[in-house]
This record gives C-alpha cells, structure tokens and sequence, in this order.
C-alpha cells in the first residue's frame, strides 16, 4: 500500500494554497511519488488521486506522457545520455556505443545486478559541455570514453 | 436565426451554433472525426477545417461560432488539399487492413480516404509504429491500437456521459494509444457505445465483429423492449443464404425525447432471445384443441405479456369480453429493482406496462379459481397452476394443453407507451 510520508503530506498542504485548482497539483503529485518510491506505482496514482481531484486514469495519463516518469523500475544509477543536437554533433554515437559495451546492456535497459540503466534523453541544457550525460541528479560534461571508464570506476 | 454564405448559399441558422452544427444540420458535407453531437467539440482532430473569408488560414467549423454574415466554403482546391494532408497524418501509422476489419462499410476513415483522400502514401507499410491489436477491454469491447484516430470520442463518453472515467489517451507522438489502467478493464453498464461512437475500426464489438459485413444487413427502426425507458433502436437484421432471417445486433437510434444517441449494453444484447428456441410452427389440431377447451371451461383467465402493442392488448381487451374471460398482467415477473439506474435503465423490464395500467387490467396472480389460462406470451405462466392452459408463445419450452405460436414483436408493427420519468 502506498501513502504519502508525512513531510510529502505537509509538502501537499503548503503546494494547494499555490494553484487556483487543485488539479494542477497531478505533476508536483507525481514527483513526489517517484522521488519516494523511485518509480510510480498503480497504487500510488490511485492514493495521489484525491489530492488533486482527478480519477486516477488522468494520472496515469500523464505519468505515460511525460518520459521522465517512471512507471518501471530504473537502476540504482540511472544514466540518461543526451541525444540532442550538439551531443550528437559533438561525438554523442561513440559515447553511447562505450556506455553499451561498458555495461553489457542496450537503450531502456537495466543490469542483470540492478545498478546501472540506460536511458536517451533530448537536451540536458548543458550544449557548452557536449557530449553530457545526467546520472540521477549529477550532470557529467565533455565527456570521452576514457572519461566514462572513470565514472563508471568511482560509482563501483 | 442569422442568414450566413456557405458556398455562396445563403442558410438561416441559429444564432450562438457551431458552424459544424449549422452544416451538419443543413446537410452539408463536412469531413470530421472528433466532433460529435453528444459530446460536444474537442478541435483534435482538424479534419472539419473550412475557409472563411476574412481569415488567412482554414478554420476548424468546430470551434467556429457563426456570426452573421458569415461567407464560409467547404469546397476548394485549398480546403481539399488541407484534408488530404490531415488524412495522410491520420494514416501515417494506421495499418490499412480494411479488409479484415469489422468497421469497414461503415467507416469514417474510409469514407473521407475515397471523399477527399486518394493520394499516394509517402510512408511504407514497413516503417509504421505498431500497436496492440487485439485488446479486450472488457464489456464487449475489442480495442484495436493502430486504427485508432485518437479523436478521444471514446474517453470523452466514459469521462464526461457515463463518469466512469476508465478509458485514456496514454503515451505520446506516434506512441499515444487509447488505454486503460493497467489490469483494468472498461466496466459500465452503458460500455458498448463508444463501439458507435469510435468512427473508425478500433472499438469493435466482440459481440458483433466477424459476424457479418454491414452492408448486408437491413436496418429496420424500432424499440427496445427490455425495459420501460423504451429506447430507440435500430434492428439489423439479414436472411444469410440459406439460413433463417437473423439479427444480428441493435444499435441506437436518435431519439433527444427519450435516449438521446445511446442505448444500455443489457438492451442491446437483447437481439439474442428474439433469435433463438423460437417457436416457429404449431400442430395442426391445435387451434381445434384451443377451441374445445375455451368451449368446455367455466371461469377462463386471459393473462397477457406486458410487452404486446396497444394494438395486440386492445385486441385482446376485446377477445376477453368474448369470451368471457377475465384479464390478468401479473407484474412482479417484469420488475428488477437493481437494474433502474438514474439515466437510461428503468426498474420495470416491459416495454408497455403504461398501457396495461391505462386498459386497467389486474396486475396480480389470477385466482384459483379459474379452470383455463390462456396466455399470451406471459413470462410466468409456469408458476401458475391451472387445470388447463393455453399459451400462445413466441419462444419453445412453454408448458400448456396447448401451445400456439406468436410473433415476437420484433415481427409485428405497434404502438408501446413508454416510461420517460
Ligand atoms: S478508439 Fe475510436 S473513439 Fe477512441 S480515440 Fe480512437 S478512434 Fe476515437
Ligand atoms: S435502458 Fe431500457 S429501453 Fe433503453 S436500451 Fe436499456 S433496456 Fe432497452
Ligand atoms: S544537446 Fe546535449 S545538452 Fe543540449
Ligand atoms: S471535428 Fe473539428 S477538429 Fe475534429
């Protein structure tokens, strides 16, 4: 069963006095959803469904709109590569190729061990530094495949 | 009432109406999927689009209010090649199997391809986004992914008429299909109208799909019998070679005073009873055998169906005085508490029970004293204890002296008075 922890639930108080609706609250819902739980679960869009007066069909709606929900399970460390103009112009093909190799798994997949899965997403906001890529929150910028190597090091 | 130009005709129309309502209304040709009377404009779908003098670009007639006035052309070769360019989007990814879908014939897509389409693809078959093609959704209704237009006509019924809220538009771009929540299912008493309502192949009813082409059917109007709400219907019927004349489903017909464009899923799989166990024939001494018992008996009662016309009670009305006979409708047989609703669905599951109550015939069991029932088609006839009975009966299985055979009243013409309140 799925409920709100209690700083979520202050969180969701201080947030409606935000919006002149309450539905507007379905994205900030999520978030905290899969900040909390690391994915978003049936369950969970059900019990975020009262807070912004929506059926839950609506969340989940939106939960498959927006690719940076996560309705399946991500690895512990999530590696979003940057697919974008200046990245794929600056060398993004052969980074993806290393990242591959390096973790024996393919685009939207996980390790067998659960750390590390693969994702390609469009511009980081980060065009100065190409290639980047974002691991959960951290941005990794001017990247090689030796720099990857390195990365890929320190996160085992 | 406001004069506009559409084609350099001049229309009188309402004032504050779509546009598309005032071309619909007034019979003019208009290209559109997401639009629907019932459910109101949406503007997705953009195949509606117009030229209006005064405006640079093409406007959708949906989201159009008419102003007096107004000079609109829903012909052109500007306008025709605006829609020929929103089908070929329509049908970027939509798998073309026409001939294997159950919509075809009575399909928009189709229509509006060999109206406005008649282009060469730019995309091969190879390189479309796939979908899921065979989805139960529940209730009846089979989803198919990739002919979907997503013109949300569906979701708006279950989120906006019914309030059920199972049904969404998931995902996005080329990947955006219709859906439930996972490991849901579309549940509602009131299901299978978004199998009308969707005007393409993609809802279809698992009921009615593979079982004939529409174009060999014949649509006769009628009325629903199952309940007293007494909605408007179309019978679609067909004498396959060979084979007896068939129904083959009920559709809805329009009706604001009554069901508006829908019809309940229980009504509508009614068809089945008036197609099975019919009674078709009868022995030849039977009407001698029914004449020798109405002559022998005493005390006869006349019990009858409370869903004949007012023609047929009228008649019987008549026949009883006759004879002799006392007439009788017991009603609790017709009366379902748990399937009135607040919309369509009435407790009372007989279409003329207000007939009955204006002829004042006794709605409760006959008294034992009775030596003959004859009945006509009266659904509890064998809970009754008789020393004879006579049953004149659309369907076999009756217990009787004698059994006679009746037309169901999908083989009749009549009048039924209805319960609207
Ligand atoms: S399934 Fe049919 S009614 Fe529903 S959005 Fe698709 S085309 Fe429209
Ligand atoms: S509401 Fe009653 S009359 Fe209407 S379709 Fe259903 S059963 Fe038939
Ligand atoms: S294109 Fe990669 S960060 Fe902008
Ligand atoms: S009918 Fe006007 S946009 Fe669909």
């Amino acid at each position: 069963m799925f409920t709100f922890t209690p700083q979520n639930l202050q969180k969701i108080e201080a947030l409606k006095s935000r919006y002149p609706s309450p539905n507007a609250l379905a994205l900030p819902l999520l978030w905290m959803v899969q900040e909390q739980e690391g994915t978003i679960s049936l369950e969970a869009m059900e019990a975020a469904a009262p807070f912004c007066d929506l059926p839950p069909i609506e969340l989940y709606r939106i939960a498959t709109f927006y690719t940076m929900f996560k309705l399946a399970p991500t690895g512990r460390h999530h590696i979003q590569l940057c697919k974008t103009l200046s990245c794929a112009l600056c060398g993004k093909a052969e980074i993806l190729a290393h990242l591959q190799e390096r973790l024996g798994i393919g685009v939207g997949e996980m390790t067998p061990d659960g750390r590390f899965s693969l994702e390609q997403v469009e511009c980081l906001g980060s065009c100065g530094t190409a290639p980047v890529m974002q691991i959960n929150d951290v941005n990794f910028e001017n990247l090689t495949p030796k720099k990857i190597d390195e990365i890929l090091k320190a996160l085992s | 009432m406001i004069e506009i130009f559409v084609n350099d005709q001049s229309l009188h129309v309402n004032e504050g109406v779509l546009l598309i309502e005032a071309l619909i209304q007034n019979r003019i040709d208009i290209p559109y999927f997401c639009y629907h009377e019932a459910l109101g404009m949406d503007g997705n779908c953009r195949m509606c689009m117009v030229g209006i003098e005064g405006q640079k670009r093409p406007q959708i007639a949906c989201d159009t209010i008419v102003k007096a006035g107004m000079r609109v052309h829903t012909t052109g070769e500007r306008i025709e090649d605006v829609r020929r360019r929103i089908l070929e989007l329509e049908l970027v990814n939509h798998p073309v199997d026409c001939p294997i879908c159950d919509q075809a014939g009575e399909c928009k897509l189709q229509d509006f391809y060999m109206d406005y389409g008649l282009y060469d693809s730019a995309v091969s078959k190879g390189e479309k986004v796939h979908g899921a093609k065979h989805v139960d959704l529940g209730a009846n209704v089979m989803l198919d992914q990739e002919r979907c237009v997503l013109c949300a006509r569906c979701t708006r019924f279950t989120c906006n008429i019914t309030k059920t809220h199972e049904l969404g538009i998931i995902g996005r771009g080329d990947h955006a299909r219709i859906s439930t929540m996972p490991g849901r299912k579309l549940s509602n008493p009131y299901a299978m109208n978004v199998v009308d309502l969707c005007p393409v192949g993609a809802l279809t009813s698992k009921d009615f799909r593979f079982a004939q082409r529409v174009w060999f059917l014949s649509s006769t109007p009628s009325v629903c019998h199952s309940c007293a709400k007494g909605c408007n219907i179309f019978i679609d019927h067909n004498a396959p070679k060979y084979q007896k004349e068939r129904i083959y489903r009920f559709r809805p017909r329009r009706n604001d005073a009554v069901n508006g464009h829908f019809i309940c899923d229980a009504g509508r799989l009614s068809y089945k009873s008036l197609n099975d166990h019919r009674l078709t024939c009868n022995n030849p001494d039977a009407m001698d055998r029914a004449k020798a018992l109405i002559q022998a008996a005493h005390n006869i009662a006349l019990l009858v169906d409370a869903n004949l016309y007012c023609e047929q009670l009228d008649a019987l009305v008549a026949f009883a005085q006759r004879i002799g006979a006392q007439l009788y409708c017991p009603n609790q047989c017709y009366y379902d508490e748990g399937f009135g609703d607040e919309w369509l669905r009435r407790p009372w599951r007989a279409a003329n029970l207000a007939h009955i109550n204006t002829l004042g015939i006794t709605q409760s069991t006959p008294s034992e004293a009775h030596d003959l029932i004859i009945s006509f088609n009266h659904p509890d006839l064998s809970s009754l204890t008789c020393k004879h009975k006579i049953a004149f009966s659309t369907h076999e299985g009756v217990e009787a002296d004698v059994v006679l055979a009746l037309r169901s009243w999908a083989e009749e013409a009549g009048t039924l008075i209805n319960i609207t309140a």
